[in-house]
């Protein structure tokens, strides 16, 4: 841990003193705030960040932005929009029009677009082009983004809250501290899962669950995971960094042989030894999945899918899974992705094919929140840990996690439809 | 005061004094998805205070839960008059803090955060008064 005096240089003073304005003054009191906090000795540049202030969440969150609006707040780096709580695209999805709530849900997306924020309004930003890159000091909001920058990056986030994400664009400084130092990013804990089927390894439910496991059991340490197969790819290290946030709260894990800072044990530990070795087998991947829902008898009612957003290559997945059928038309099938894949997938056609399919797809927020995206309750299956973790609690449904394949053939069907994934 | 009563010097987050009755919570919470900001009211079917409001309280929080959205909830909350009269945290906690302090300014508040350690957090129990000064003095008055 850093201690000793907060060390501030001329320009940070200039704008502690109100000398750029209100709007600086307030966000680096902010700043400064957290740095006292944080007990950190230093601020350091940032070169990017990723907004969560842009979700609404009151009344509050609005005057906080007109407040820095109207005392000439600017960004001084590019900063990112995640989700909102409505659609700009598709204000039927939440309707604008219904509630005061969801007025000022689109109202505030809005102020931040105003406030010189690019509208990528995605909780999935890494999929897009520009992105941070290795040791690069950025702020992160999203839970599942921070894991995705610190690990599979190697850029370097805390886990920032609303409105100190919005202090930190504005004055482009964050405290020296946590996540941001060499030494808080060493692994403490390793997870095997080597002695897992290679079958069971490449299946993409695998990697969810192994997120869920590894949030549930590593508390506060930074887990290092060792003996995911080749294959793995970006979509499987964003299903280990949604489920890992949700269910604990991983703001870092390492994948030995695969992420930037764990080209092998050494180094993701930093030449220490792990407090705690963690087998897994197949069963832990069963009870896991039990311990996100049930089959029960109760028939399908809907799909949920892109929980992070879904990317180009998990739409090409889809398009080849689904192969020319269409969804049973009793079931509700809602997917959502960021505009700029909605775009990519739209130039191969693929947009079009999933909507005739029956698959209504959106953009610019998410489904497993309240209030509740029109029809979607009763029994619903997601491909998702974060979606099958967060939703139970916020929506009237009963969730049963799945593989994407396995969602595709109960949607085709018009019932639960489960393969033998785990078979030994 | 009574000899029992108890002084602890606490480190300040946020500056303020405050004065009222503690409610100890039993478990983490989150203040996105597990509390209603207009009401003040812990809506976590999980958690062993459910259903159970926090206004008008000093609320004493041994072990925060790290959530984007957190923030968003204590300003919030703040501003609607359902919300706590202090935040006494067992760890410091930015997202809390920096929650109170966004409510303080827009709303003209001062609603103090205090860090004590966990092992002093254990001399508080929930209905018992206490009183926090704007130096980071918290007594429990017995």
């Amino acid at each position: 841990m850093v201690t000793g005096e907060l060390q501030l240089n001329e320009l940070d003073q200039a704008r502690l003193d109100g000398r750029l304005g209100k709007a600086m003054q307030f966000a680096m009191q902010t700043i400064v705030t957290a740095a006292h906090i944080d007990q950190a000795d230093a601020l350091i540049d940032i070169s990017f960040a990723h907004i969560d202030a842009c979700f609404y969440n009151g009344r509050a969150h609005l005057d906080f932005v007109n407040y820095m609006l109207e005392h000439g707040a600017s960004l001084a780096v590019p900063s990112w929009t995640n989700n909102g709580l409505v659609s700009l695209n598709d204000l039927s999805v939440r309707d604008p029009l219904a509630s005061r709530e969801m007025h000022e849900a689109r109202e505030l997306m809005q102020a931040y677009v105003k406030l010189g924020c690019s509208p990528v309004w995605t909780c999935a930003p890494y999929q897009l082009p520009d992105r941070p890159g290795l040791g690069d000091h950025i702020v992160g909001s999203e839970s599942n983004a921070v894991s995705f920058y610190n690990s599979v990056i190697g850029a370097r986030s805390n886990m920032y809250g609303d409105y100190l994400d919005v202090c930190a664009a504005i004055t482009g400084r964050v405290p020296f501290s946590k996540l941001h130092r060499d030494e808080a990013r060493a692994a403490q804990i390793l997870f095997d899962v080597g002695n897992i089927p290679q079958t069971v390894r490449s299946n993409d439910l695998f990697y969810h669950l192994l997120g869920y496991i590894v949030g549930r059991k590593c508390g506060n340490r930074v887990p290092a995971i060792v003996g995911l197969p080749e294959s793995c790819d970006e979509d499987d290290l964003k299903a280990i960094s949604a489920a890992g946030s949700s269910a604990g709260s991983v703001a870092l894990f390492h994948a030995i042989g695969i992420t930037p800072e764990a080209a092998n044990l050494e180094i993701a530990f930093q030449g220490r030894q792990p407090q705690q070795v963690i087998e897994l087998l197949v069963d832990d991947l069963r009870q896991a999945r039990d311990e996100l829902g049930l089959n029960s008898d109760q028939s399908l009612t809907g799909i949920a899918l892109g929980t992070p957003h879904f990317s180009y290559t998990e739409f090409e997945r889809l398009v080849n899974l689904l192969d020319g059928r269409s969804i049973d038309p009793r079931l509700t099938f809602y997917l959502t992705t960021s505009r700029h894949v909605f775009e990519q997938a739209g130039q191969q056609g693929w947009i079009e094919s999933l909507q005739q399919a029956g698959i209504k797809i959106i953009t610019d927020t998410c489904t497993y929140f309240s209030p509740a995206v029109n029809g979607l309750h009763g029994k619903v299956m997601t491909n998702s840990a974060k979606w099958a973790y967060y939703a139970p609690g916020m929506l009237p449904v009963d969730v049963l996690i799945a593989s994407l394949s396995e969602c595709v053939e109960s949607a085709v069907s018009g019932k639960v439809m489960l393969d033998q994934w785990d078979a030994t | 005061m009574s000899k029992q009563s108890v002084d602890i010097e606490g480190r300040v987050l946020i500056a303020g004094s405050a004065g009222g009755t503690a409610m100890v919570l039993d478990d983490t919470l989150s203040f996105w998805g597990g509390f209603n900001p207009v009401n003040g009211e812990i809506i976590d079917v999980h958690h062993p205070q459910y259903r159970q409001l926090v206004g008008g309280k000093i609320l004493c929080i041994p072990q925060s839960k790290g959530s984007a959205g957190t923030p968003g909830g204590i300003a919030e909350t703040l501003r609607n008059g359902s919300g706590p009269l202090a935040f006494v945290l067992g760890e410091p906690d930015v997202n809390i803090s920096v929650g109170t302090l966004v409510a303080n300014r827009l709303y003209g508040m001062n609603i103090p955060v205090l860090e004590i350690s966990r092992e002093q957090m254990k001399q508080i129990k929930t209905g018992e008064p206490i009183s926090i000064d704007q130096h980071g003095m918290l007594s429990v008055n017995r």
